[in-house]
């Protein structure tokens, strides 16, 4: 309870005037609210703000977090019930709503929203029905998904409150009805833009009654007017756009642009994306457009554009200045154009209706290309169309306003060329400068715009005047366009910045109006008055009805909203003072436009301030944009005013505005004249309600509008949201060109990079070629020399070959030639040999003639001699015959025997030389045999010589064995003497040392050195110990004695042999033998030799061998008689010396007896 | 030889392929066909190739000196060395140094002392020279039948170990390691480490050339190539016995077990032995010359 008094008196302080103890109160209850969780704070803070409706408790209630949002709900719920409370709960709903808590989607859920439901449904009460409307207005967008439940609960709401709005069942006063009216129309946006599909097929179901029809013509209908079909009807269904998918990705502010976007209302909707471009695109376009006379591409051209946007006013103006811009003169093809413009209204009206239902857009595209002069302009919007088109476009959008003035002097269309062009062409001067101007226009009041805007105006001349000295190079025709062009661009830019400041004052427009016609001729005047004219009567047709009437006197102005502006721009221009004069009459009550007044000044001048310093800072561009289209919504808003002649028509917003307008004007009107009876007779103008209900009426309707502020202001809120969201977007995007014109560049540097890199590259390749060329040149040239040389070469080589043949040749002949000389010399020498011979033989011929001469002489002398000799024999003749004949025959007696002599001989020669050639074979023969017989020889000594080593060694065992004997001997010898020393005595003991001392001897004499040791060794012990001798057995000495004998006999006996055969060879030699010795017979070499001799010489051998024979067999005898007399002289062992020697000997002769001698006697 | 038309021209390729001894015994017989025996061809063929028992006797004779190499002296020579002989034991019989019942190899030893004057006063006491000489006539008494053959066979046999041998039997312990440590040092290494190398029965192995240790049957083979004038070929008989007893020897740890196991090596198998021997000799001396 202390607690609830503890609230009590907090809730008391709450709306204390002192800031400190309010600040306090508020973080008292904050903390209570977030320590405790019950409902019983949020209650009392209800009931509190119920009873004194403080503003800090609906500030905290707002503010509720998370956990007590059930019990404000239910709070709320609970009072909802009671309708006395009904209102300030709806209220509290509203403001605890528009606050969008955290907590929001939690109302779909809330029995609150059933309860709203219901006090809608069944409520009367205009004010509680309006602001619950208001409330699920604000609601729909934050529960898109799950308030799909209550849709038709939404729908039949909406029933029943359009149909309330005609029938006016409560009887409420009109000005609710306003009320009501515009949030039922806000309720019919936020429905068709949210669920289409259902909505449109409700609206089918419910208008097809006929007790609804009624309803519907009077009421729906003029609100279908300002909506565009919706594309869900035609891309959606109704289960797609109840699909939690479609919303998921939509936030609160999304949703509500999302409804603004079909929306035609101009002061509902939003031109965002396609919707806007399409809807303005068509007006920069314009200057494209050919000035040709064949107007119906053209309409076409713009129908492709958008089939809703056709800009009527624009369209028919535009050709109009195009065509006379082609004329030298400026002036005149104005003056001409405005006569002609009635005209042609009337002769297009037919294509614009056309255009406005299917148009063909292939002549529009052969138009295009069939333009000459404007074809530059459009390349121009072509390339920097990255830039060039969102600046164009809000630029552009803001003409319509000034087209409508500017419309009386017929400038306006080359405005609107030259107002894009003027954005790209000059680029940094033109938009700065209208910048600047527009930065001076806001900060000046709408009243003090004129002087402005005349400083603006003088400003663009100057510019004007430079442009067209820029303009001068360019041909006379164009020039003169542009000219006329760029004025009315100046105009465009000045009426462009302009219109924001002017908001809904119509002031502003009249300095525009007669700045431009004063800078035109006396004659635009003229034609501006026309215009105006001309303009006000299609206007006010086409306000009457839309274009789906299709009134033949208004076929240029489109259906479209947005182009009624221009229509409400003119008629506000032109009809300034009749306007107010009607609004005056139109409004109802002027009081309650007084807040709306206001806050439309707010809304004018106030609400763009807080985000254009910033655009300014961050995009110059954009922010230009942006206070461009800023200014261009508050000047639609301005113009709805306008549309109040045609209520029908106008949406209930604008009927709200102009009401609130006229109730501000009253208000202004009412302060001045407070206690004038005309306020009687203004309030009864309506047939209104008594005064003592006009207090009730006139709070409700503060009530009401504070809702609506609210509401809109709820909408600004989610606005500035989602601008803030594409302003960054946009800056993005900027970003991003500018990257991208970056990178262009980079790309177009790299590419001239790589076309000077291929450049030098070929360059590169051609020198390479040149080179290669030059080189292959020089290579087929050095290939030529090679080649001549190489056959000079084999020319030079063929010659020497020839002079080597030659010389060969020479050589060769040389040679011959000296073979030649030779014989030649040869033949020389012959024949001086010769010639030698014959002078010989010729010296001989004359000494042989000479001896002749002289023979022949003696001849002569002889034959005398003859003569006389002959005389003389002839004289003794007879006697001396007989002697000569006796020696003749002796003489040959004797030569007969010299012959016999002499063959005697002869045969004696031969026969000795035979025998000399039998006895030298003889020799040779002897010589072979002498020959082997040494070999033989050889081998019989080796064979002796083995033999012999076996006797010598047989020997030697033989000696060792009677040196054992001899030991053995002397052993026992001693033993014998060792007994006979007993038995004899000393005498006898002599002899034995004696006989000891012989043996001795012998034994150093013959005995080897050991075997003397030893015998020494044995004496000595003869000598001294007797003992060692004892050990001799008892036998018998005459056996020992023989046996040692024995064989020395036999080997005597052997030697004996060997002794024959030795002895017989010393006679031998001495001996003069005459056929060479032999051994003699009986030995075993003279056997062998034998037989050798008898097979080879037996002839002469056995001669000799007898003699041999002889004189062995009588040596033989003697000798055996010697040796056996020797043999038997030493038998004792005393003396074995000379038996060793002779064997030796004996082999030493057998060595001597060589053939040496023997070969001598032969030889 | 080739122009012999008694000898199988195949002969000179028997050995090529891996055959030997094919032809040895004609070839022999070729050999002692010869008046006036070749002596230095007769020592090559009995280098290189065992030889027939029927002829060794001859040819041990031949080229021990005791006969010449003369066929027409050889009966006076072998009647001139039975005489000596018998002279010889006739004087030991008279001298009473022998007796009938004196065994033959003791007679033998008798003899050969005699020969040399080295005859002994005490008959009873035997010096080691003697104990070879008893240990080498055992062996050859098993080899040669006849008495006389016998005894001279052994008298230049020993003759020869002592003269020709003298100087190159010392070394043969020396040449033993060395082969032994070519062959396998492993088994070197252990003998060392058992410090076995000296202590191996080099007396019965060099000097008594394994008379008593191998049978006479792989003894003989052994002797044909000490007898042609090789000694070394001992030592490979050595290396063989160790390598083929390795893993014994090995298993045995002291010396003195080695030693004893090595004095009684069993028979069976030492014809191998023997073989390998003289395949490991020829390996590391060469074979000798073809000369025959």
């Amino acid at each position: 309870m202390a607690q609830q008094a503890n609230i009590g008196e907090l809730l008391s302080m709450l709306d204390s005037p002192v800031l400190l103890v309010l600040e306090d109160i508020t973080t008292a209850f904050r903390e209570n609210l977030n320590s405790d969780r019950g409902p019983l704070l949020v209650n009392t803070l209800v009931d509190y703000y119920l009873e004194a409706n403080s503003q800090q408790a609906l500030h905290l209630l707002s503010m509720l977090q998370e956990p007590h949002d059930k019990h404000l709900l239910d709070k709320i719920n609970e009072y909802m019930g009671k309708s006395a409370t009904r209102l300030p709960t709806l209220s509290l709903l509203g403001h605890v709503i528009r606050r969008q808590p955290s907590w929001k989607h939690k109302l779909s859920e809330a029995p609150l929203l059933l309860s709203l439901l219901k006090c809608l449904k069944t409520d009367t009460d205009v004010v509680v029905l309006t602001t619950g409307v208001l409330v699920l207005i604000t609601m729909l967008p934050m529960i898109p998904q799950s308030g799909k439940q209550y849709l038709h609960d939404f729908f039949g709401i909406f029933g029943r409150l359009s149909a309330w709005c005609l029938k006016n069942t409560g009887h409420v006063a009109e000005i609710y009805l306003v009320h009501l009216h515009a949030s039922v129309y806000a309720l019919f946006h936020r429905l068709y833009g949210m669920y289409p599909c259902n909505f449109v097929s409700f609206l089918r179901s419910h208008y097809s009654m006929k007790e609804h029809l009624e309803t519907f013509e009077e009421v729906v209908k003029p609100m279908m007017e300002h909506v565009r079909i919706h594309p869900e009807l035609v891309t959606g269904s109704k289960d797609h756009e109840l699909d939690p998918r479609r919303w998921k990705r939509l936030e609160t502010h999304d949703v509500l642009i999302e409804c603004a976007k079909i929306s035609l209302d101009p002061t509902e909707a939003s031109y965002e994306d396609g919707y806007y471009s399409v809807s303005h695109q068509p007006c920069p376009r314009l200057p494209h457009r050919p000035a040709d006379s064949t107007a119906s591409p053209y309409i076409s051209m713009q129908s492709s554009y958008g089939a809703l946007t056709s800009t009527p006013y624009s369209t028919p103006r535009l050709k109009v200045s195009q065509t006379p811009g082609q004329l030298p003169q400026i002036l005149n093809s104005q003056f001409t154009m405005l006569s002609t413009e009635p005209q042609q209204v009337t002769i297009w009206s037919p294509s614009a209706s056309c255009g406005m239902t299917t148009p063909p857009t292939s002549p529009g595209i052969a138009l295009e290309f069939s333009q000459t002069a404007s074809q530059p302009y459009s390349k121009f919007f072509g390339t920097p169309g990255g830039k060039g088109t969102p600046l164009g476009t809000p630029a552009t959008s803001p003409p319509p306003p000034c087209i409508s003035d500017e419309f009386v002097h017929v400038s306006l269309p080359p405005a609107a060329v030259a107002l894009p062009k003027k954005e790209d062409k000059p680029d940094a001067g033109r938009p700065s400068l209208s910048r600047q101007q527009n930065v001076i226009n806001n900060e000046k009041t709408s009243e003090a715009s004129g002087n402005k805007d005349s400083v603006g105006l003088l400003d663009l001349q100057d510019f004007l005047g430079g442009l067209v000295s820029y303009e001068d190079s360019v041909e006379k025709d164009r020039e003169e366009d542009a000219i006329s062009k760029e004025i009315s661009e100046i105009t465009t830019a000045d009426a462009e910045p302009v219109v924001p400041r002017g908001g809904f004052d119509s002031p502003f427009y009249h300095p525009n109006e007669s700045l431009s016609g004063s800078q035109k001729k006396p004659l635009t005047a003229a034609s501006s008055v026309q215009g105006h004219s001309l303009n006000s009567e299609p206007l006010t047709s086409s306000l009457d009805k839309s274009g789906f009437e299709g009134v033949p006197e208004t076929p240029k102005q489109a259906f479209t909203p947005i182009d009624k502006p221009w229509g409400g721009s003119n008629n506000s221009a032109g009809n300034r003072e009749s306007r107010t004069s009607s609004i005056e009459t139109s409004i109802l009550t002027p009081s309650p436009c007084k807040i709306p007044a206001h806050r439309r000044m707010g809304f004018g001048s106030g609400q763009p301030s807080p985000y254009e310093h910033l655009f300014e800072v961050a995009l110059p561009k954009t922010a230009y944009l942006f206070v461009s289209k800023k200014t261009d919504e508050l000047l639609k808003k301005t113009k709805a005013n306008a549309d109040e002649e045609c209520p029908s028509s106008t949406s209930p917003m604008e009927v709200l505005d102009r009401l609130i307008q006229q109730g501000a004007d009253a208000h202004t009107k009412e302060l001045n004249k407070l206690p004038l009876p005309s306020k009687s007779a203004d309030w009864t103008h309506f047939g209104g309600s008594p005064p003592s209900d006009e207090i009730h009426t006139l709070r409700n309707q503060l009530l009401l509008l504070h809702n609506q502020l609210l509401y809109e202001r709820f909408k600004r809120q989610q606005h500035a949201l989602r601008n803030r969201r594409l302003l960054r977007k946009v800056i993005k995007a900027t970003a991003l060109e500018e990257h991208n014109a970056a990178m262009k560049d980079q790309l177009q540097l790299q590419e001239k990079d790589i076309q000077s890199l291929k450049l030098s590259l070929q360059k590169e390749q051609a020198r390479y070629r040149q080179f290669q060329e030059e080189h292959d040149n020089v290579v087929a040239q050095l290939h030529c020399q090679i080649r001549q040389l190489q056959h000079d070469r084999e020319e030079f080589y063929n010659q020497s070959q020839e002079l080597q043949t030659k010389l060969e040749d020479c050589r060769n002949m040389i040679t011959d030639l000296r073979l030649e000389l030779k014989k030649a010399n040869n033949k020389v020498c012959h024949t001086e040999l010769l010639l030698s011979q014959v002078s010989q033989k010729l010296y001989n011929s004359e000494s042989v003639q000479q001896q002749m001469e002289f023979l022949n002489r003696q001849l002569l002398v002889l034959g005398e001699v003859n003569e006389l000799y002959l005389e003389q024999l002839q004289q003794k003749h007879a006697d001396k015959t007989k002697e000569v004949e006796m020696m003749q025959a002796a003489f040959r007696k004797e030569l007969a025997k010299e012959k016999f002599y002499v063959q005697q001989q002869s045969q004696r020669l031969d026969a000795s030389q035979k025998r000399i050639v039998e006895l030298e074979s003889q020799l040779a023969k002897k010589d072979h045999l002498l020959l082997e017989q040494k070999k033989y020889l050889e081998d019989v000594k080796i064979q002796a010589r083995g033999q012999l080593q076996a006797v010598e060694s047989r020997y030697k065992a033989q000696k060792r064995i009677t040196q054992t004997f001899e030991l053995e001997i002397l052993d026992l010898y001693g033993r014998l003497e060792k007994d006979s020393l007993l038995k004899k005595l000393e005498d006898e003991k002599t002899e034995a040392a004696e006989a000891a001392e012989e043996r001795l001897d012998c034994a150093n004499e013959g005995c080897t050195d050991s075997v003397a040791g030893y015998h020494e060794e044995t004496i000595g012990r003869n000598g001294e110990t007797k003992p060692l001798s004892v050990r001799g057995s008892s036998s018998s000495s005459s056996s020992e004695l023989s046996t040692p004998e024995k064989p020395q006999n036999q080997r005597v006996g052997q030697f004996s042999t060997h002794w024959e055969t030795s002895v017989p060879l010393e006679p031998s030699t001495s001996a003069p033998l005459t056929v060479g010795s032999l051994p003699s017979s009986k030995s075993f070499l003279g056997m062998k030799a034998r037989e050798l001799f008898r097979n080879k010489s037996e002839s002469q051998c056995d001669e000799e061998g007898v003699t041999l024979n002889n004189l062995s067999d009588t040596s033989k005898p003697e000798l055996s008689k010697d040796l056996s007399m020797e043999a038997k002289t030493p038998p004792s062992p005393d003396n074995p010396s000379p038996l060793p020697k002779n064997p030796e000997s004996s082999v030493g002769q057998l060595h001597i007896m060589d053939y040496n001698e023997t070969h001598h006697d032969h030889s | 030889m080739a122009e012999d038309p008694q000898r199988n021209f195949r002969s000179v390729y028997y050995e090529k392929v891996g055959f030997r001894g094919v032809e040895e015994k004609k070839s022999l017989e070729i050999l002692l066909k010869d008046d006036r025996l070749d002596i230095e061809k007769l020592c090559t063929f009995s280098q290189r190739f065992p030889l027939p028992s029927m002829y060794r006797t001859l040819v041990w004779k031949v080229l021990l000196g005791i006969i010449p190499p003369h066929h027409e002296s050889h009966a006076l020579v072998m009647k001139s060395r039975k005489e000596q002989y018998r002279d010889v034991y006739h004087a030991l019989q008279v001298i009473r140094f022998i007796k009938d019942s004196t065994p033959q190899v003791e007679i033998f030893l008798r003899v050969h002392q005699l020969e040399l004057g080295k005859l002994p006063h005490n008959p009873s006491f035997l010096l080691v020279k003697d104990e070879i000489f008893l240990a080498i006539a055992k062996a050859m008494e098993e080899m040669v039948e006849d008495t006389i053959d016998c005894y001279w066979l052994v008298s230049c046999f020993v003759n020869q170990l002592n003269n020709k041998y003298k100087d190159s039997l010392p070394q043969l312990p020396k040449i033993l390691e060395q082969y032994l440590n070519l062959e396998d040092s492993r088994l070197l290494a252990h003998l060392k480490a058992c410090s076995a190398m000296s202590k191996l029965p080099y007396n019965l192995w060099f000097k008594k050339c394994f008379a008593g240790c191998l049978p006479e049957s792989s003894l003989q083979r052994v002797w044909d190539k000490v007898i042609s004038g090789s000694c070394k070929i001992i030592v490979f008989v050595a290396v063989e016995i160790l390598l083929t007893f390795k893993m014994k020897i090995i298993a045995l740890n002291s010396a003195e077990k080695i030693t004893q196991f090595l004095e009684n090596i069993p028979q069976d198998n030492t014809d191998a032995i023997v073989s390998k021997a003289i395949d490991l000799w020829h390996k590391h001396c060469g074979t000798p010359v073809h000369s025959v």
